[in-house]
């Protein structure tokens, strides 16, 4: 009999672990409310702000999830993912040595640790000039503010062009436009209109619009016709780039075994023979009836305060949505929010804190049960989103959850 | 003294007509007096504000994806309803292009009942009488079975006639690629009389597991065959089958915007079940949308309320999710017979509105021998009768393509689907001929042989 797992939540943790687990042999459940934050992501893996996490880790306190898993977990977590997305068609680009540093739609810089091939390929440490297309009909994205600032900030951007597209009924979405390129006819009619617009151009950068599912082989035959090189840069949500890992991930999960159980709210059920130290699943608010579902294990990642891994409740008592356990938070509400909105937010800290088998406990160390995991938002001690280490802490800790669920 | 505000009362003052209640005595219904009135019946327009526009429900739309005529589910949905008034919808005319597929309800992270606002505000939209014609008859598969019953063998040829099917195309808009059934020389209810119930029998001695079989009107007059095969296989599991009372499930009425015949027959089917349900007596459906109809539509879309609907809907089980939940025991107990097939496995989009998963893969995932790939289609197209219709027709066909292009990259030997018009529909399309689970369930018991490709018209 294979070891059972129910994950909840299927964002970058939930279906990273999925896939894991199934791989290692278990009988996996994936059970969300909805689709996860993956899909509006830039698609990349941030790890650090700086992206080096051996500058970064002497910054670490205490208590943040990245200081608590070995070296060898995170450089594993990160490998496997690499692997996962090659076998997906959807290679990722990470040096080692060194970060990545890549345009973004508002004409910053996003520092990050590995990135799908098409974004890595805009990295800004490549001196080649590129323009950016400004393509018609999507509302998504302006060449002209990401060129206004890149310039402000002395990043040499040659120049706009227009890009034409056909007319359609209404405005486009970047996934419209993606869903279309994959046409090779529809691509051909783009080669006849856009070559004119390419006199003097070397590089190109466009939002990510260059194919869905199918990507790689869009990316290639586009650069070849046109022959440019090419890159993307992430647009608004729903972002391709995200997407288009989202979807890679579930179809790995799916083929690999894994039941995704899509669209019911979870509690979770303790083991009432166990006097309180196991849990046996979950009770799913379904369409008919509640259901149960039982499992030898369960992973919570249902990430964090955006994400609805947790609750606060008029009485200041701040709890995870799933069993209840109780979160550190302090008891005044003005100490949550920072007094600007671009600070770190004290609420972003808000999370469970985890015992060495990668079990919630309680400030003491105590695990609240002994088949209860946790992974991903859902953790306390980081900001992720200042801190730039969400997909670091997402896939790391996703990796060490699996391997103490399965141990 | 001015009376305590209630939901149902700010509903009210705001011009919405509060939820009809479902009443068990006979007499004309109250919504009966509404027509096209769906907008103002539902109070579903108000949890459009937990919308925050993610988009998530835009980028899995499989409609969207395929026509730009339909500005997704959102659009038309939770932002639209910001901008109606209550007592005026201006509805957008291209919510028509919604299928009722339900994908983004069951994306939603947010919790808005995105399509059941969309399929609540199609009901408002006003055709032409020739589609009106042609959606009266999609709308009542049961009377129709009933009605041609007698000149089976014209209406079946009819029904596969290239000429006439054309002619249903240019004059009424029944679209000629679209597959229909063939109408049974015997309905189920007339070949299993033996197991008709007006009232749950009283329990005998021996405490064996019960169900009251809700066949839906696909399975009754069209393929009765199913519904004998799903009556073997429960009693080969030693379970004591009845048939309640029930017609149609009112989901074809309600899909084809006729919202107060949908709701009088649901009140009949809440009448006939309920007998059951109340006593604790697991409702089981082999079709899908039957079955969600009676789980989630009559309280969500149609807006009944009372204990009746919400004891019939809790009682209601798929049949593969009632193996898995509650016979367990006797499943793990089967011996069941290797089948060496390849197959491939659509969960169709109304199983997932169950939000229950895939069960029919729990089972048939022991069933040794058997290669089971799962599609990643989050819809077949045809949606119940939506790509029947020749204006939806090239949308719906485009919205199955990658898993048209999936059968055909991955040659199985059988499809399955749970849901009748996705099976005919993807059969059809693929030329692979496509089976409900439960029969392959019922060759790995011993119980039959794989019957062999159905004819469609």
């Amino acid at each position: 009999m294979s070891p059972t797992l129910l994950i909840v939540g299927q964002g970058l943790t939930g279906l990273f672990s999925a896939v894991l687990a199934a791989r290692r042999g278990a009988t996996v459940r994936l059970i969300a409310e909805g689709r996860g934050g993956l899909s509006l992501s830039h698609g990349c893996v941030d790890i650090w702000r700086n992206g080096d996490i051996r500058f970064a880790r002497r910054s670490l306190g205490r208590g943040h999830p990245l200081s608590e898993l070995p070296r060898e977990v995170r450089a594993e977590a990160l490998s496997e993912f690499l692997q996962l997305a090659q076998e997906a068609r959807l290679p990722y680009v990470a040096a080692p040595d060194r970060v990545l540093r890549l345009p973004t739609a508002l004409g910053s810089v996003h520092v990050t640790a590995a990135a799908p091939y098409s974004l890595a390929a805009g990295s800004l440490d490549d001196p080649t000039p590129f323009h950016l297309g400004r393509i018609g009909g999507l509302r998504d994205f302006s060449a002209d503010l990401a060129t206004s600032a890149f310039r402000a900030r002395g990043v040499n951007v040659a120049g706009t062009i227009d890009l034409p597209v056909p007319a359609r009924a209404r405005d486009l979405y970047a996934h419209d436009l993606a869903r279309l390129l994959e046409d090779p006819g529809y691509r051909e009619s783009l080669y006849r209109d856009w070559t004119p617009h390419m006199k003097g151009v070397t590089r190109l950068g466009l939002p990510a619009i260059l194919g869905g599912d199918h990507s790689l082989e869009v990316f290639t035959a586009m650069e070849q016709r046109l022959g440019v090189s090419l890159f993307e840069i992430p647009t608004l949500p729903p972002s391709l780039p995200g997407l288009r890992l989202e979807r890679a991930l579930r179809r790995l999960a799916v083929a690999s075994g894994v039941e995704v159980i899509e669209g019911p709210s979870v509690r979770g059920e303790v083991d009432g023979r166990s006097a309180g130290r196991r849990v046996s699943g979950v009770v799913a608010t379904t369409a008919g009836g509640p259901r149960v579902f039982r499992s030898q294990a369960v992973l919570l990642a249902t990430g964090g305060a955006l994400h609805g891994g947790w609750m606060s409740f008029a009485n200041g008592e701040v709890q995870d949505s799933v069993f209840g356990l109780p979160l550190e938070a302090p008891e005044d509400r003005e100490d949550w929010t920072a007094p600007s909105l671009f600070e770190s937010q004290p609420f972003s800290r808000f999370g469970l804190r985890l015992d060495s088998r990668r079990r919630p406990c309680d400030r003491r160390g105590r695990p609240y049960f002994e088949n209860l995991y946790a992974a991903g938002g859902i953790l306390g001690g980081a900001d992720r989103s200042t801190e730039g280490c969400r997909q670091g802490i997402d896939l790391a800790s996703a990796y060490a959850a699996v391997e103490a669920a399965l141990a | 003294m001015t009376p305590r505000p209630t939901l149902g009362s700010f509903a009210e003052s705001r011009g919405v007509t509060p939820r009809p209640n479902v009443t068990l005595t006979p007499g004309p219904s109250p919504a009966g007096r509404e027509r096209g009135a769906g907008v103002r019946a539902s109070l579903a327009m108000f949890d459009s504000d937990l919308c925050v526009k993610c988009n998530i429900c835009t980028a899995a739309c499989p409609v969207a994806a395929v026509t730009d005529r339909f500005p997704g589910p959102k659009a038309v949905g939770p932002q639209m309803a910001r901008f109606l008034h209550p007592r005026s919808p201006s509805i957008d005319p291209s919510v028509a292009w919604c299928s009722g597929c339900g994908v983004c309800s069951r994306v939603c992270p947010h919790g808005v009942p995105v399509a059941e606002m969309n399929i609540i505000s199609k009901a408002a939209i006003r055709t032409g009488w020739r589609q009106r014609l042609r959606d009266w008859g999609l709308a009542r598969p049961a009377v129709v079975a009933r009605w041609s019953r007698p000149l089976r063998p014209f209406v079946n040829a009819a029904l596969r006639s290239g000429f006439l099917r054309t002619a249903a195309d240019r004059t009424i808009g029944l679209a000629r690629g679209g597959p229909l059934p063939q109408v049974a020389a015997e309905s189920l209810r007339h070949r299993r009389a033996d197991l008709a119930r007006q009232q749950p029998a009283q329990p005998g001695g021996a405490a064996r597991p019960r169900v009251a079989f809700f066949h839906g009107c696909s399975t009754d007059g069209y393929e009765p065959w199913l519904g004998e095969t799903t009556i073997r296989v429960l009693e080969r599991l030693g379970v004591e089958v009845e048939i309640p009372p029930q017609g149609c499930c009112g989901l074809p009425l309600q899909s084809n915007r006729n919202f107060a015949a949908a709701r009088r027959y649901a009140r009949e089917n809440l009448v006939g079940l309920h007998p059951w349900a109340e006593r604790g007596i697991p409702i089981v459906g082999t079709s899908t949308s039957c079955t969600l109809a009676l789980k989630h539509e009559y309280r969500a879309v149609l807006g009944l309320v009372g204990p009746e609907v919400e004891t019939v809907s809790e009682s209601t089980y798929d049949f593969f999710e009632y193996l898995d939940q509650v016979l367990a025991d006797q499943i793990g107990a089967l011996d069941l017979r290797p089948l060496a097939l390849r197959l491939l496995y659509h969960p169709p989009c109304q199983l997932r509105s169950h939000r229950i998963g895939t069960p029919a893969l729990r089972i048939l995932r022991r069933i040794p021998g058997l290669e089971i790939v799962v599609t990643d289609a989050e819809c077949c197209g045809v949606a119940g009768t939506y790509g029947l219709k020749s204006e939806l027709y090239d949308v719906a066909v485009n919205v199955g393509a990658d898993l048209f292009a999936q059968a055909r990259r991955t040659s199985p030997d059988l499809i399955l689907t749970d849901s009748e018009t996705c099976r005919w529909w993807i059969e059809h399309h693929t030329q692979v001929p496509s089976r409900h689970p439960v029969e392959i369930l019922a060759a790995s018991l011993g119980l039959e042989d794989l019957r062999p490709a159905a004819g469609l018209g």
